[in-house]
């Protein structure tokens, strides 16, 4: 349905849903507003969008006004600047007038619009209210600078789902607080704040705004691989080389969003002040004797090309156990579902109205995904239902439901999911697997209860865009295989879009790319991992390798698309690609690869340079291409599943804190979590711990030491172990059953 | 010259006349003419008597540099110095780095962050001598007159890249404390009307 109507004389036409000031956006009209945040409902507290609307009187506001047919509307008369200049006037109110020390250094929207309604003077004061700054965490706040537009606890409610900001009323004397336990230092109000009332602790004052300089390039901490803006000056006074340095990171607020791992953890880089001939020397050789590479998925696709291409020249065994495990996951979802690819993307997530999420920590592994959780509750009143051993607290507010199953019976609750989900057109086909089901049995050993997916079903009633998330225990289960067929049954046969989480940056882009194998054989060489010669990002191996944010290059990320990076930082040392020269692929720079990505797997043969990163006026990202996503031909059922196995005693879950990503995470020197075991009160009386004890315990073969730490948020027999530190992510499965001792 | 003399741009009713010279010979007899009264008019010797003469008086005019030097004007512009308040003796840069964005050369660089009081700190200020043209934008763009011209043409060094700290270009302590610092009144000063530019804001409640 389309709305025409005129804007300035201009015919416009507006879609079903969307408010005047979103036409005027999208069409490149301007319409001054203070509050309005283009990713959040409007909260229409500024009223500098008001317009004018013919034989009409007064004003309305064009930020919650839907158009009506035939319309006409002005944005700009005397009347209309008269309005909006006493607007500005009562926003500087007692506003101090220090912009030259302000941290916004004049990226400020209300010194902009002060001097675009032309408030020369200020002819009201009020009596100044004792305030205090304050700090939390990654971000501080200044009260006198605040001005109450609001838009921090709107994206803290609606986008971030914490609900940790909120207003302390008061009239005059208002102001933000936080619930700080709720917060989860992700910097999105900082983003947003429209002055320098919010801002991060770390970086302000450091540095004025017009100093640095913005390169876009994408976060390559998690999956999302979001769009971010590296904002680097020359290193301080006083160093002894002459580099650069990031001073912080920004993105485009006012329609995307960031986490606290892509907005703090930015400093990962790999200083590296020359070539190391000799390092490299020996790189040549050891790759001359190597017999297999050992790599991680935090590379670029490139890389993953050249590795591939080495595979493909010298016979080198590919091991990468995580993306492995997910590429077998993907395969046997193709063999049913009939697509290469799942079929969500976070856009879906942001407007359906009905999401399960199976076997993954929502809060931890993927920080968009909770996002864009947030936003579909807000937007749509989505139902979430959030399945896993354990409720995630942090999540309270955007979970609908809690469907807790026993540790390891994943492919039970996915096949009771199949069992009330598919269509019924298509119960026949499947009536063999479908029929073998006992559900008393998987209802009796997962501990699911019938009436919970009872409720399930009830709410998912009149839902027309459900979506089903699958996180990363799923790929690494012992009945793995089959579990993804299930997947792709639910992805071809019901109507829920199917979301497979993947399990690192790249963890997508390296199963497309690579062949990988299972068995590693010596000598090996390994890729920020561990093996007889270390090419390291880190700076710890026998050769270094420049760290993301070095590179130039594409991600493959969640949304299946293909996206660019550009190098924040200079690197002087030696990449792959000069390994890759020597060994016979030539190129001059790694980018050369990117036109060359294998198109049987859904890649384009677009050159990097040729890749788009911006966003439309309306607010869409356009940013590299959508991987091709063919249909094949569907060929595989389900089998039956296989008995439950039971987990008992003390059970640790491999989960990182949130933000806290990988070792490049643990690097930067915001993310300041560290390596902890945590537990509640139950796991540590049945393991005979306290907190605050060193213990030991074996996870897949590697005997680990840690703090144990107990928290009051945790519940049940589960404890968090960490794997940011190690120095690569383990490849079984993420629960293990450990005997705990003390040290 | 008295200062409302020399701000006084009024050529018309100041004691100014042209000079009368005679106009340069343009034809080849008058240049021979010219050539030959120089040489046998003795001026050599008219300014061979003017030095002999000054020499016997000892009024010599020559400044003895380096023992003596000139007095500089108010509007000099040469090496930079950073300013105190007087009485407390507090640090006037803000650190607002607006200096840092006119300078025409890139030669000044800040570094900056947030105190115990929550107020903006300058850790670090360096000026390269050796890039610095002197144009003086820092010193009319300060906000606070923190950054101002001062007297010291002086600046040998034995590398081109010569560097200026804060803390040599800040006032001693306790010369600002004691009143000696000297306001500067040259280029970017307040100018003595500036009472009357000033508009005011009611703050009265």
């Amino acid at each position: 349905m389309s709305i025409n109507f005129t804007i300035n004389g201009r015919e416009v036409i507006g879609k079903k849903g969307e408010s005047i000031l979103e036409v005027a956006r999208r069409e490149g009209i301007y319409i001054p507003t203070m509050c309005y945040l283009a990713k959040t409902t409007p909260n229409a507290s500024c009223r500098m969008c008001v317009v004018e609307v013919k034989d009409m009187d007064g004003f309305i506001l064009s930020c919650n006004t839907p158009p009506t047919k035939g319309v006409s509307i002005t944005t700009n008369s005397d009347d209309l600047f008269h309005e909006r200049q006493n607007i500005m006037k009562l926003y500087n109110v007692n506003h101090p007038l220090q912009c030259g020390v302000c941290d916004k250094s004049g990226e400020c929207d209300l010194q902009n619009k002060t001097l675009e309604f032309q408030v020369a003077q200020q002819d009201f004061a009020t009596k100044e209210q004792k305030r205090k700054p304050k700090k939390w965490g990654v971000l501080s706040y200044d009260p006198y600078l605040c001005i109450m537009c609001e838009k921090c606890t709107a994206v803290c409610n609606q986008v971030v789902g914490s609900e940790a900001l909120y207003i302390k009323p008061g009239g005059y004397k208002s102001e933000i607080d936080n619930h700080f336990t709720k917060c989860i230092q992700c910097g999105e109000c900082i983003s947003v704040c429209p002055v320098g009332a919010m801002a991060s602790s770390d970086f302000k004052y450091t540095a004025n705004a017009w100093e640095l300089k913005k390169i876009p390039s994408a976060c390559a901490h998690c999956s999302s691989v979001c769009a971010l803006e590296y904002e680097v000056k020359e290193v301080g006074i006083g160093s002894t080389f002459k580099d650069k340095e990031i001073y912080r990171v920004t993105n485009e607020a006012d329609h995307d969003s960031l986490c606290g791992a892509g907005r703090f953890g930015y400093d990962y880089e790999n200083r590296v002040t020359c070539k190391d001939k000799e390092a490299f020397a020996k790189a040549i050789g050891a790759f001359e004797s190597a017999k297999s590479i050992h790599f991680t998925s935090m590379i670029s696709n490139e890389e993953a090309y050249i590795l591939q291409g080495l595979k493909e020249k010298h016979g080198y065994k590919l091991i990468n156990a995580e993306a492995k495990a997910y590429q077998n996951f993907m395969k046997a979802y193709t063999s049913v579902s009939g697509c290469t690819l799942y079929s969500a993307t976070l856009d879906t997530i942001r407007n359906c109205d009905y999401a399960i999420t199976l076997g993954s920590a929502v809060s931890q592994d993927n920080p968009m995904i909770r996002f864009a959780l947030a936003q579909a509750v807000n937007n749509n009143r989505a139902y979430v239902s959030v399945m896993h051993p354990f409720e995630d607290d942090m999540i309270r507010n955007i979970v609908s439901q809690y469907v807790k199953y026993e540790v390891g019976s994943e492919e039970g609750v996915l096949a009771l999911l199949c069992e009330n989900f598919i269509a019924d057109e298509h119960r026949k086909t499947f009536s063999k697997f479908l029929d073998s089901l006992d559900e008393g049995y998987i209802c009796g050993e997962t501990s699911v209860g019938e009436e919970e997916f009872e409720t399930l079903n009830r709410y998912k009633n009149r839902k027309k865009a459900p979506v089903l998330i699958l996180g990363a225990d799923l790929f690494t289960h012992p009945e793995a295989e089959n579990i993804a067929r299930m997947a792709g049954l639910l992805d071809r046969y019901s109507d829920f879009d199917i979301m497979i989480i993947p399990s690192n940056t790249n963890t997508l882009g390296v199963s497309l790319i690579c062949d990988l194998d299972d068995e590693m054989t010596a000598p090996s060489l390994g890729y920020n991992a561990p093996a007889n010669f270390v090419l390291s990002a880190l700076g710890d191996g026998d050769l270094d390798m420049p760290a993301m944010n070095q590179q130039e290059g594409t991600l493959t990320s969640i949304d299946k698309e293909v996206v660019p990076l550009n190098a924040g930082l200079p690197y002087h040392g030696y990449e792959l690609s000069d390994i890759a020269n020597v060994l016979g692929l030539t190129c001059k720079h790694l980018i050369d690869f990117t036109c060359k990505l294998p198109t049987a797997k859904g890649y384009s043969s677009v050159a990097f340079d040729d890749l788009d990163n911006c966003y439309l006026n309306d607010g869409t990202q356009v940013r590299g291409y959508k991987l091709d996503n063919p249909k094949l031909k569907a060929s595989e059922s389900p089998s039956e599943i296989a008995d439950i196995r039971e987990f008992n005693g003390s059970v640790i879950y491999n989960c990182n804190p949130i933000s806290q990503f990988n070792r490049f995470t643990d690097k930067a020197h915001q993310i300041i979590d560290k390596a902890i075991l945590i537990g509640s009160q139950q796991f540590a009386d049945a393991a005979k711990i306290k907190s605050g004890e060193q213990v030991t315990f074996s996870v897949d073969g590697q005997t680990i030491t840690r703090k144990f730490k107990l928290s009051s948020k945790l519940k049940g027999t589960v404890a968090l172990n960490p794997d940011f530190d190690m120095f690569e992510k383990s490849a079984a499965y993420r629960y293990t059953q450990v005997k705990i001792e003390r040290v | 010259m008295s200062l409302e003399q020399f701000q006084d741009r009024n050529v018309a009713e100041q004691n100014y006349f042209h000079v009368d010279i005679p106009d340069y010979p343009t034809t080849g007899w008058g240049k021979v003419k010219r050539a030959a009264s120089r040489t046998f008019k003795g001026e050599l010797f008219v300014g061979l008597w003017v030095v002999f003469r000054e020499m016997i008086k000892f009024d010599i005019h020559t400044v003895q540099y380096p023992k003596e030097k000139l007095p500089v004007g108010p509007r000099y512009r040469a090496v930079h110095e950073m300013q105190r308040l007087f009485e407390s003796g507090t640090e006037r840069c803000i650190g607002c780095g607006l200096c840092e964005k006119i300078c025409i050369s890139n030669c000044i660089r800040m570094e900056t962050k947030l105190d115990e009081n929550s107020r903006k700190l300058v850790t670090d200020y360096t000026i390269n001598l050796g890039r610095c043209i002197f144009c003086g934008y820092c010193a009319e763009v300060c906000p606070e007159l923190a950054i101002v011209h001062g007297p010291r043409y002086e600046n040998v060094s034995d590398q081109r890249a010569h560097f200026t700290d804060f803390s040599d270009m800040l006032t001693p302590i306790d010369a600002a404390i004691s009143g000696t610092q000297k306001e500067f009144d040259g280029f970017g000063a307040v100018t003595p009307h500036e009472d009357e530019r000033v508009k005011t804001t009611p703050l009265a409640y």
